[in-house]
């Protein structure tokens, strides 16, 4: 009984487990690797695929796959640039490209997907390849560098230390009191909470310790981790507690069930395809903003960075289960994994390797899981 | 006789909570066309399953002996080698293959390379093709590109081919349009001439009067008595053996009375999704009222869940005709738009169509009605859906251990109560249930059929589909019986007999057009 206990333990919270062993091995292996200069750094490269990995969530939540996104990173960066050589300030360009670029290929993307029910797979393929050629064309292949220096806040500005830390908690305060939330209404319905939610809890009280020791010095909290944070708070209230989200997990769960339980599933497709596009447009704007300039090739191979981190993060690509904290863990290990193996000097050849192996294992794991569960 | 090729004796078959072939006991003989009928959920396909190998040996009880020598087939491949094929209502041929590569799958003749020597093979193909009759059809045809009469002879050139002593054929003419009726008879005599034992599955009367030999009737998952020459019976008879069941007290009658009319449905028809020029539900027009029960009922295939999925707005494209409610034309274009109209529709397949299975009982019971547990802007208040979810497990009588239990977990009595709670939770003013009992035990039947009479005597109009006669008979006010996707006849309570639905449902009586 209490050996099935820890197994069940160990296979719920396995990835979150991973990333520990992961995190703890590393900084053994490394004395620079656990500084807060370092980790502030890998929160930094986080947050790009991070930003996408919360959108993906949500296409691969309603069984669908966005293999746009990397391109769409590029056209973002090349667009807002441009926009800016135009003299348009740069206040102006981020919302427009935001629209322009992310609004329409979502739109594009969601529309071929609802309207036709062209399998999300090709149709994201075709955008894909289309996108690299509109950011290659627009750009006529070279970099453009950003004429708006009030731009470099967005991707490279600090949040300073003291502010930070009265950020740091009130987030705190804020899960205390979403906790306190739950808990209280788990005990009303006489549902056994304490258990189940500890990982999660000790988790993020890891994760706020750790944001202290990081953020809490030196330059302080960058504000695309702000940014990120603020996305991905927002996309896990919007997942579990909004009518919204209970259409996405309806949807990915038994599309015809959903239609049939008076689900307007063409809105709710649109809307998920154009979330993913403006967050990835908005990664591209903030990866310009950090460079001081895009290139074309931007973004590249993103997508299935973005793919990994929800894959690890142990969302079922058949669809209908998943969670954003999953992603974010799952992004995390990617991001901790590519910074611990370039310190060790790792090759990045097989970095390469390495990095498929772990998607492998990721997936292998959660079919096994599945299984158990059928048997 | 000695002819007996196949023999089923004391067939038992459960399932949980479901005793599904309880004694079956027939011979069939070689050369001889022997039709197997009885009621949807009676037994026959169970039955063939069992024979099939897919349900093996040791799942049932009982004995199959075929040609005198007892078998026990544990798997369909077993049942293949004794010389056993099912053409099951569902074809099982691969599309895009040729017709030749169909019949020979996996068995393919090969060449001294070992490679699949194509001549012969479509050569085989032809001969077995040929001795059907089929000259129109080619060994190299795609098979998605002939018609569905002949996918069949495909499947029957199929079991030719692995020298079939035992062709079982369910339901084979629910696709086929009267032409290809004709050819099949054609064929079915053939086989019958040249020694092969056919069991011919179906309900409808008029197809077994002209191609069967003999008759055993399934009921209950009972033979009911023997097996009868077809000259020596009548239709009524077989209808009377198909039916003859006392009725229970499982139906408690409210004192209600019928208000004012709400929906009425004028001239609907919906196209057939792969005919073109053809309806799955042909002109169909009825009223339902407030405070009545109304039974729709017909055979599998009949266009009832057709019909009323249509209504709900399931098939928009397809569908033809008005929609009245309250008085007032309806433009239901999706079952959202049904749903703000106070439509609610319990779908037959709970699986396939109706429950989420890996969310919880909360998540199952308030997606139809979000609203009602959220705030304005979307943000929902999880302890409102937990008392609301509570509310309903203690109404309904639910066995679970919390609102949070995930439903695939629940057997499928409380499954289909978890659907009925979305529905109700949605306060429909037109509740239409498709199958609301089916696979369920008899006491949770019992609850949902007192459920229905409370809520007509609320007020609520509530159309009944069901496939078990004794159910619409016991609880509707009103019934409606469906042929071939037409609404061929209305019966009031007291008119209704089981043997005059019976005899409109299968086509044995028809409208004088």
């Amino acid at each position: 009984m209490h050996r099935n206990g820890a197994i069940q333990f160990i296979k719920t919270n396995a990835t979150l487990i991973a990333l520990v062993v992961l995190t703890v091995a590393l900084a053994l292996a490394d004395p620079t690797f656990p500084t807060a200069r370092n980790l502030s750094n890998v929160a930094r490269q986080v947050t790009i695929v991070g930003i996408i990995g919360v959108g993906m969530t949500m296409v691969i939540l309603i069984a669908g796959i966005d293999l746009s996104v990397g391109s769409v990173v590029g056209v973002a960066a090349v667009v807002v640039t441009l926009l800016m050589q135009y003299g348009l300030a740069a206040w102006l360009a981020v919302p427009v490209t935001l629209a322009i670029v992310g609004g329409f290929i979502g739109l594009w993307n969601g529309f071929w997907i609802a309207h036709y029910r062209i399998p999300p797979f090709i149709i994201t393929l075709g955008m894909l390849t289309i996108g690299r050629g509109v950011a290659l064309s627009l750009s006529s292949g070279s970099s453009i560098p950003v004429a708006d220096p009030s731009f470099a806040f967005l991707g490279s500005a600090y949040i300073p230390p003291v502010p930070t830390l009265v950020l740091l908690a009130l987030a705190a305060l804020a899960v205390l009191y979403a906790l306190a939330k739950t808990w209280r209404e788990s005990r009303k319905a006489g549902l056994p909470h304490f258990e189940r939610d500890l990982p999660g809890i000790v988790a993020t009280a890891v994760g706020l310790l750790l944001a202290v020791y990081v953020f809490g010095r030196g330059d302080g909290l960058p504000v695309p981790v702000a940014i990120f944070v603020v996305i991905a708070a927002l996309a896990i209230f919007v997942l579990g507690h909004t009518r919204f989200g209970r259409r996405l997990y309806a949807l990915g769960g038994n599309e015809e069930a959903a239609r049939l339980s008076g689900i307007d599933v063409y809105g709710t497709k649109i809307i998920v395809y154009v979330t993913v596009s403006l967050l990835s447009a908005l990664s591209g704007i903030l990866l310009a903003s950090r460079l001081n300039g895009a290139s074309p090739n931007l973004g590249t191979m993103f997508e299935l960075d973005a793919i990994a981190a929800v894959v690890i993060g142990g969302t079922s690509l058949a669809g209908g289960s998943g969670t954003i904290g999953g992603t974010i863990i799952g992004a995390l290990i990617i991001g901790v994994l590519n910074n611990g193996m370039s310190l060790l000097g790792v090759s990045s050849f097989y970095q390469l390797i390495i990095k498929g192996l772990i998607i492998s294992l990721a997936v292998w794991f959660d079919v096994l899981q599945k299984k158990n569960w059928a048997d | 006789m000695s002819n007996v090729v196949l023999k089923m004796e004391h067939i038992v078959k459960e399932f949980p909570g479901v005793r599904a072939l309880d004694d079956v006991n027939f011979e069939a003989r070689s050369g001889e066309v022997l039709a197997l009928m009885g009621e949807n959920g009676a037994g026959k396909s169970t039955l063939m399953k069992v024979l099939g190998g897919v349900w093996p040996y040791p799942s049932y009880q009982g004995d199959i002996f075929i040609k005198g020598e007892k078998r026990r087939f544990h798997s369909t491949r077993e049942a293949m080698d004794a010389g056993i094929a099912i053409i099951h209502q569902e074809l099982n041929l691969i599309p895009e293959l040729s017709v030749a590569e169909n019949i020979f799958l996996d068995r393919q003749p090969t060449n001294s390379f070992g490679a699949i020597d194509w001549h012969q093979m479509n050569a085989d193909a032809g001969t077995l093709l040929a001795e059907l009759g089929l000259s129109d059809v080619r060994p190299t045809d795609q098979v998605k590109h002939i018609a569905v009469g002949k996918q069949q002879m495909v499947e029957i050139a199929k079991a030719l081919s692995k020298r079939a002593q035992i062709l079982i054929l369910d339901e084979p003419t629910s696709a086929l349009t009267d032409k290809e009726v004709t050819e099949l008879f054609r064929v079915i005599r053939g086989l019958r001439e040249s020694g092969v034992c056919l069991c011919y599955i179906s309900h409808k009367m008029e197809e077994i009067a002209q191609v069967a030999d003999r008759v055993v009737v399934l009921r209950d998952g009972r033979t009911i008595g023997e097996p009868t020459a077809i000259s020596e019976i009548t239709l009524d008879q077989i209808i009377a053996r198909m039916v003859g069941r006392e009725l229970k007290e499982m139906y408690p009658t409210g004192l209600r009375q019928r208000g004012e009319r709400i929906l009425e449905i004028r001239n609907l028809s919906v196209d057939h999704p792969s005919l073109p020029g053809e309806y799955k539900v042909t002109d169909a027009s009825f009223s339902a009222y407030r405070g009545e029960i109304l039974g729709l009922c017909g055979l599998m295939g009949s266009g009832r869940t057709t019909l009323v999925s249509a209504i709900f707005g399931a098939f928009p494209q397809a569908t033809h005709g008005e929609v009245l409610v309250e008085g007032e034309k309806a433009d239901i274009r999706s079952p959202a738009d049904a749903l703000r109209l106070g439509i609610s529709l319990l779908t037959e397949d709970r699986k396939a169509l109706g429950l989420f299975q890996d969310q919880p009982i909360t998540f199952n019971t308030t997606i139809s009605s979000l609203q009602t547990i959220s705030s304005p802007i979307g943000v929902i208040d999880i302890s409102r859906e937990r008392s609301v979810t509570k509310e309903y497990i203690a109404q309904l009588n639910v066995k679970a251990s919390s609102t949070d239990a995930i439903v695939g977990t629940l057997s499928g009595g409380n499954q289909q109560k978890i659907l009925f709670a979305r529905w109700l939770n949605a306060s429909p003013k037109i509740f239409i249930l498709d199958e609301p009992t089916r696979g369920i035990d008899i006491g949770a039947k019992v609850e949902i059929h007192k459920l229905l009479n409370a809520l007509a005597e609320q007020g609520v109009a509530i159309i009944v589909i069901s496939s078990e006669l004794e159910e619409v008979l016991g609880m509707s006010d009103r019934i409606l019986v469906m042929n071939e996707g037409r609404i061929v006849s209305e019966f009031t309570r007291a008119e209704a007999s089981r043997e005059a639905i019976m005899e409109w449902a299968t086509g044995a009586r028809r409208m004088e057009t």
